[in-house]
């Protein structure tokens, strides 16, 4: 904030003389400047604990080296951080946590993205002095998704602090005392909260690992990708980890805005339904599976026939898919488009305000944008009444939920009504039975393009899949084809083309586009986050 | 095991005089163990959870602090528990020679309970009498200036003294 005067402090950094913000710590005023020193218990997130000692620098104003997590600027201040007195005591600090530490990296899961790692290899020595036997430590489930290996703990305490400090649910504590101390639960309470995951990535070290992870991939060979959890309304901004085009971790990428540091455990882990066997990963047509020209033309002979055509959205779908679908609808006359919810879920708030929204979908705001009106509300029940009476003989439906039975019992039911039906599905389904037309829908991590969050943030989701390496054609190609068939579209497109095409004809998204949205999303509108979420319906 | 554990009215008073004289409820809580230790006998899980319930703090904190300590008599202590100090002066002076003894002598090594559960042994860290190294604590009794023989003696005399009590 420019605009107000906050006090600065100067002080001299590895002898400079620089200014920063006055109160703030000597790590985060060095990092501001470039320099960062090494850390494993500090972690902007949480309180400081100051027991780690790798972030020793050497002061002006203490004859002994000072931790630059706890200790804060002050004017006149003068800090060396690659003083000999600065390295002597980082290296000591080094060999000391590498006293009982396995060195079992080849084994370990956070190779490669370990700070114990990389610390030594920048700090440490490259031998050990030390002769006496290593001391063990429990390995064992701390909960059904966590297990501790003692051995590899440094007691940094930064996952009893997440579990005091942001789940609130204070599971884990450290027993013991000196080398034998470890990070353990209290006997018949497992660590269980929705949170949980979070621990293993604020692990400095591979003391604790995930069940769902371990020993799937070296860290290495994944690519990441920016992406948005499609798991609820919120929009936690999360990195999606694949390997050779297979998903393996979902990461919470920090976004201070929506989730700070974190994601929950629902969302984490909820993508296995990628691989299930029931996925649907061709288009198909009664009598068996169509190439993608021939389900193409198949679809246009629907359209064509059809005098009235209705649409049957889901919140999932992305804004540029939901552009597409406008634009089809439009381009028909007399068409109908409502749209279907998944049942709420449990919200929940912690005590650090990380939210979990009810609503498990990732773009109600967005369709309500891109449609211009209560598509979900009003439209919904609209389309339900025309499918009631049977003045509706084609539907085209979507489903980009992990639900088998796609839209719920009530939609499904009315579905049944139309006597033509395109159907989209991630799985298969009972849902499905008797469809004109079955294809292939994308599940939300492979989707790319832009959701609006409860919050009335745009933001973009990128599909985890390998480019030119697509299964199948997802909506956004198909939905293009379709138009290019129908002679409606010149060329087809990429997410962020589409995006342009809307934000000239809808006011809400209006003079953005994919670059400007940047890495941690835009705000639509000018209200407070938090306020009227849910899309105002 | 349902038992349910709960303090004798005495001890409550106790307990809630305790709370009197410290600023947090959290603060209190390693005299609230030692209440807990004599009201039961010993600190085990289901006390720990009593004690936990009790102040309103995690249970995990609780077990952390009971782990830390090694002046608390844990569930599953001999009746007679040695603790042999092995910090740096008794280090020194011979403290890992007083443990092999009673190794030698009783057949557990640290952190074990002989079967007929009359002693246990332990090395803890410093016991505040490094001008006495090397020395151990016997239950709540100093032994200081240990020999080898000092310990066979020590060992000697509490055997007969529960051959004695329990006579």
């Amino acid at each position: 904030m420019p605009d107000i005067k906050t006090p600065t402090t100067r002080w001299t950094l590895n002898g400079q003389e620089v200014e920063n913000t006055s109160g703030m710590t000597i790590l985060e005023a060095a990092s501001e400047h470039g320099v960062e020193i090494p850390c494993f218990c500090y972690h902007p997130g949480l309180s400081i604990a100051g027991n780690c000692r790798i972030c020793m620098v050497e002061s002006n104003r203490s004859p002994k080296p000072v931790i630059s997590c706890s200790e804060r600027i002050a004017d006149g201040l003068e800090i060396e951080t690659e003083s000999e007195v600065a390295v002597d005591a980082r290296n000591s600090v080094m060999e000391f946590q590498l006293i009982n530490h396995p060195l079992d990296c080849p084994v370990c899961d956070k190779s490669g993205e370990c700070v114990l790692q990389d610390h030594s290899y920048s700090h440490g020595p490259d031998r050990s002095r030390f002769i006496e036997d290593k001391n063990i430590r429990h390995t064992k489930e701390l909960g059904p998704t966590i297990s501790i290996w003692g051995n590899r703990c440094i007691v940094c305490t930064r996952c009893t602090r997440f579990c005091d400090e942001i789940s609130g649910t204070s599971e884990l504590c450290i027993v013991e005392r000196g080398d034998r101390s470890v990070v353990d639960v209290f006997p018949g309470i497992p660590i269980d909260n929705q949170l949980a995951g979070n621990t293993v990535d604020i692990c400095p070290v591979g003391a604790l690992i995930s069940h769902d992870f371990k020993f799937e991939a070296r860290v290495w060979n994944m690519e990441r990708k920016d992406s948005i959890c499609g798991g609820c309304s919120r929009g936690c901004n999360i990195e999606v980890e694949t390997l050779d085009g297979f998903v393996k971790r979902l990461m919470p990428r920090e976004n201070q805005d929506v989730n700070d540091w974190w994601m929950c455990d629902e969302g984490r882990y909820g993508w296995r339904h990628l691989y299930s066997d029931d996925r649907v990963l061709e288009a198909r047509g009664p009598s068996g599976p169509l190439d993608s020209s021939r389900s193409i033309t198949a679809f246009i002979e629907i359209l064509d026939n059809s005098p009235r055509v209705a649409f049957l959205i889901d919140p999932f779908l992305t804004c540029e898919e939901l552009h597409l679908v406008h634009a089809l609808a439009a381009s028909s006359s007399d068409s109908l488009v409502g749209g279907w919810l998944p049942e709420q879920g449990a919200a929940a708030e912690f005590p650090a305000g990380f939210k979990i929204s009810a609503d498990k979908h990732p773009n109600r705001n967005g369709a309500e944008q891109v449609f211009g009106h209560q598509v979900f509300g009003e439209d919904a029940s609209h389309l339900q009444r025309a499918l009631d009476d049977g003045s509706i003989e084609t539907i085209v439906a979507f489903c980009g939920g992990p639900d088998p039975d796609g839209p719920g019992q009530e939609w499904s039911a009315a579905l049944v009504k139309a006597s033509t039906r395109i159907l989209f599905s991630v799985l298969e389904g009972n849902w499905l039975d008797g469809a004109a037309l079955v294809f292939p829908a994308t599940a939300p991590l492979e989707k790319e393009g832009t959701w609006v969050s409860e919050d009335d943030r745009l933001q973009r989701t990128r599909s985890c899949w390998k480019p030119g390496e697509t299964p199948f054609p997802g909506e956004l190609v198909l939905l293009q084809s379709l138009q290019s068939a129908l002679g409606t579209r010149s060329r087809s497109l990429s997410a962020a083309g589409i995006f342009r095409e809307l934000s000239e004809v809808c006011a809400p998204f209006a003079g953005h586009n994919h670059s400007d949205i940047g890495s941690s999303g835009l705000l639509l509108s000018d209200r407070p986050a938090g306020v009227g979420a849910g899309g105002g319906a | 095991m349902a038992v349910t554990l709960s303090f004798s009215p005495s001890t409550m008073k106790q307990y809630e005089w305790l709370l009197t004289r410290y600023p947090t409820r959290r603060a209190a809580l390693l005299p609230t163990l030692r209440l807990a230790e004599s009201e039961f006998g010993e600190i085990g899980v289901p006390e720990m959870r009593y004690v936990a319930d009790l102040m309103e703090i995690p249970p995990a904190f609780v077990f952390g602090v009971v782990t830390f300590y090694t002046h608390y008599r844990r569930a599953g202590t001999g009746k007679y528990h040695i603790q042999v100090c092995s910090t740096l002066s008794c280090a020194l002076r011979g403290s890992e020679d007083v443990v092999t003894r009673i190794t030698e002598r009783l057949g557990i090594v640290p952190g074990e309970t002989t079967d007929c559960g009359l002693f246990s042994l332990s090395k803890v860290e410093c016991l505040g009498s490094c001008d006495t190294a090397p020395m151990l604590q016997m239950n709540d009794d100093y032994h200081e200036d240990l020999s080898i023989d000092d310990v066979d003696q020590l060992i000697e005399q509490l055997r007969e003294s529960a051959k004695g009590g329990s006579n």
